[in-house]
């Protein structure tokens, strides 16, 4: 089962540099999917802070991603080896309170990826679901996911 | 500056475990730089309290404090009318602040978030390294601003030991050996005299076995 078909509440952080007209393209299927998906624009993926991961599983996500540039493509050089190491804090965090680490995945953009955000996104979601619904979000406000 | 490192989340949560009422409050000084204790941290684990009594279907009110120092009244006197409104205070302070924060609130229960660890610097982003002992006789002026008690493992005041090498400690290879760097500092400032001197030990007495210790400045109290 993919995860649109499993109901996922999806979080997207990416770095803004993936795509130069993310703006305009993840507004497409920010309005196709409403309120299940949410992006999160970043000047590098760099800028994430485990905070922002934890924030967004509290507020309802299912599961979270960060894409990121390729390792040794960062615009600023080693964002996103920074928030390499950020993504692991997080996921040992929610471990420790028994959530799956998987709910927080960054993915490091290759060739073979499509260059917008939202064919990026439309491809995670099609990929098969590693988590069910999050027992967070089951008593969580989606205030997260409301605009 | 003082480093703490978070306790384990079991930790917590066992000594938490009777309390639904529970404010979170973080210190913004020395545990903020070490990463452990700050605005931030404080988000983190309030979060994650939260995320965990929701995944056992427990209620809980999680309130996030941050004040600027929990060692010192005037700062901590900021939880006073939010304090009493929480059945706990979690502090994610150093030991100092814990008990400065429980001494202010005498009917409150606190419970620390942290284990505190020692007087150290920041060697570089995520990186701290113990650098005083806090024993109270400071020799760092004859020791070229490096501390034998701390920084050689075996706290030598008339060293090398002879065991290090290629500048590296002989009982952790990843410490530069300390004695190195004194000869080596004290070479640079013109200073190698003071390695012909024979220190006696030091004076324990200053830093143990009387209780806690005390300074006291007349001309910094007020009137009483």
């Amino acid at each position: 089962m993919d995860q649109r078909t499993a109901g996922l509440n999806i979080a997207i952080f990416f770095c803004q540099q993936l795509d130069v007209n993310q703006d305009k393209n993840r507004r497409s299927l920010e309005k196709e999917l409403g309120p299940r998906i949410r992006f999160f624009p970043l000047p590098c993926s760099g800028r994430i802070d485990p905070l922002h991961l934890l924030r967004a599983l509290e507020s309802g996500a299912d599961m979270v991603y960060l894409i990121a540039c390729p390792e040794g493509a960062c615009r600023y050089r080693e964002g996103n080896l920074r928030a390499k190491k950020r993504v692991r804090y997080a996921q040992q965090l929610i471990e420790e309170i028994g959530l799956e680490g998987v709910r927080i995945e960054m993915i490091n953009r290759t060739a073979e990826m499509p260059d917008d955000i939202d064919a990026i996104a439309r491809e995670l979601l099609a990929r098969d679901a590693k988590v069910s619904i999050s027992p967070v979000r089951s008593n969580a406000i989606l205030s997260f996911m409301q605009k | 500056m003082i480093t703490a490192e978070r306790k384990p989340m079991a930790e917590i949560k066992a000594m938490l475990a009777p309390y639904r009422k529970i404010l979170v409050v973080g210190c913004g000084t020395c545990v903020a730089e070490c990463a452990s204790g700050g605005e931030k941290e404080v988000g983190l684990l309030a979060s994650a309290l939260r995320m965990d009594a929701q995944i056992e279907g427990r209620t809980i009110e999680v309130r996030e404090m941050t004040i600027d120092r929990q060692c010192v009244y005037e700062f901590i006197d900021k939880l006073t009318g939010v304090a009493d409104r929480y059945e706990v205070i979690l502090s994610l302070g150093c030991g100092a602040g814990v008990q400065a924060v429980a001494e202010a609130f005498p009917k409150m229960l606190v419970i620390p978030a942290l284990n505190t660890t020692f007087i150290g610097e920041t060697k570089e982003p995520g990186l701290w390294v113990e650098n005083c002992r806090a024993c109270g006789d400071c020799k760092l002026g004859y020791f070229a601003a490096v501390c034998p008690v701390t920084r050689c493992a075996k706290g030598l005041y008339n060293g090398p030991c002879g065991g290090s090498k290629n500048g590296v400690c002989e009982v952790d290879p990843d410490t530069p050996c300390a004695w190195q760097l004194i000869v080596e500092r004290l070479e640079n400032t013109g200073r190698n005299d003071l390695l012909e001197a024979i220190y006696p030990p030091a004076d324990w007495s200053r830093q143990q076995g009387k209780g806690p210790r005390k300074i006291a400045r007349e001309d910094q109290r007020s009137e009483s």
